[in-house]
């Protein structure tokens, strides 16, 4: 089978290029390589890890981005160990590309570096890996003293979607910092425990919008979210929209006849966004109760809120036709 | 008589220092979907030969050196 990159002869003379005396020659010969698409590739560019000028390090990484496996994980994480900054943060970005479970071999002893930026890199990268045996390091990750770090650590928590990590990201939802709060609330999504729907539930109270609006949004998404249908409702209230336009499609997802009111209250808010969630909200109810509310912008300025109001009314139709049938 | 010979004034400005086109870099001249980029044969450097810019700025964004910027109009922002 023909490869769209058999035309390149990147690698018969990249050593000679790789070698050359001006940097951005060398810079040009490592751009081809990451082009070439070849695996053959890696071990080129991995030669060039310690590169005297940060611009090809920083080249070096970005083009090891394009290569999946251990070898690739080896060397970039030689380069995010960098002192440049710019070359580490392209390593950071590269090894959360990875998608072979075997990197995390390489990547593991970086969680307990000296530096924050590494260990956050490091957890970052681990995230998508999914290996289980992150678990125990990112758990104790989150006790790091680098908020950026525990944001990370959740992460990788989270992708692994493990019940026996349930309480520590309940304790996380008390952090000190919000980023790390909102990413425990988010990390909650998948649990099928009631307790941590009832965390999230608390997060509605949060002193931080932005973690109630995540609460608000990651109950629609949890299997025992309608434990926090009251306390959802209560959220319409919010003093920031995007806290109750989360709410208002939360408690459309659960289907609640009685969040029909509340929902239809916020059908004439300023912010069209609202208008439209709500409207689609009252349509996923499908509650006859809401015509009256639909009617309000069945001629609205903006056309989405219109459509989703259309659309609400047939929902309400055909639910009344299905109660006469 | 046109008042001026050239155009002072375009979307996509390459820094000439900065621009490693004359050692074989083409990356900005590959990505534009427009093809309006150019490696002068003067200079060796990259610059703009037609003013047809869609402003999706791949040509800023992959620039190895940061040589490349897209000046967006305002009403655009």
């Amino acid at each position: 089978m023909s490869s769209p990159f058999e035309s390149y002869d990147d690698l018969d003379d990249a050593d000679e290029r790789l070698q050359a005396a001006d940097p951005a020659e060398r810079r040009v010969a490592i751009i081809a390589l990451g082009h070439s698409g070849d695996p053959a590739a890696v071990a080129h560019l991995a030669g060039m890890v310690s590169d005297p000028d940060a611009g090809v390090r920083q080249q070096v990484a970005m083009a090891l981005g394009e290569f999946d496996g251990p070898e690739s994980a080896i060397a970039l994480v030689q380069l995010l160990v960098d002192p440049e900054r710019i070359v580490a943060s392209a390593a950071a970005d590269s090894l959360a590309e990875l998608k072979d479970a075997a990197c995390a071999d390489a990547i593991l002893p970086l969680v307990r570096h000296s530096h924050a930026f590494v260990r956050m890199g490091a957890l970052r990268s681990l995230k998508e890996l999914r290996r289980k045996d992150t678990l125990k390091p990112a758990l104790e990750a989150l006790q790091d003293s680098d908020a950026a770090v525990r944001v990370q650590a959740i992460g990788v928590i989270g992708f692994l979607k493990l019940e026996e990590s349930i309480p520590a990201l309940t304790a996380s939802i008390n952090d000190s910092d919000a980023h790390v709060r909102r990413a425990a609330v988010s990390a909650l999504a998948f649990s099928q425990m009631k307790s941590a729907a009832e965390s999230i539930t608390r997060a509605l109270k949060d002193d931080d919008w932005m973690v109630r609006e995540m609460a608000a949004e990651t109950l629609g998404l949890n299997a025992n979210g309608s434990v926090a249908a009251d306390q959802l409702i209560e959220a319409l209230a919010d003093g920031f929209w995007q806290v109750r336009l989360k709410s208002i499609r939360s408690l459309g997802k659960m289907k609640l006849d009685r969040a029909v009111r509340p929902i239809g209250g916020c059908i004439t808010h300023e912010q069209a966004n609202l208008r439209k969630e709500a409207a689609a909200a009252l349509g996923e109810i499908a509650d006859p109760s809401g015509e009256p509310y639909l009617a309000l912008v069945a001629g609205d300025t903006d056309p989405e809120v219109r459509k989703n109001a259309r659309w609400a009314l047939q929902q309400i139709a055909a639910r009344k036709a299905r109660a006469g049938a | 008589m046109p008042l001026a010979t050239y155009q002072t004034s375009v979307p996509v400005v390459v820094d000439d220092a900065k621009c490693i086109a004359d050692k074989g870099c083409t990356v900005c001249v590959d990505v534009c979907p427009l093809d309006v980029l150019r490696i002068s044969d003067m200079t060796g450097k990259a610059y703009m030969a037609y003013d047809e810019c869609w402003y999706c700025m791949p040509c800023e964004a992959d620039c190895p050196t940061g040589a490349v910027t897209v000046n967006i109009p305002y009403l655009l922002r």
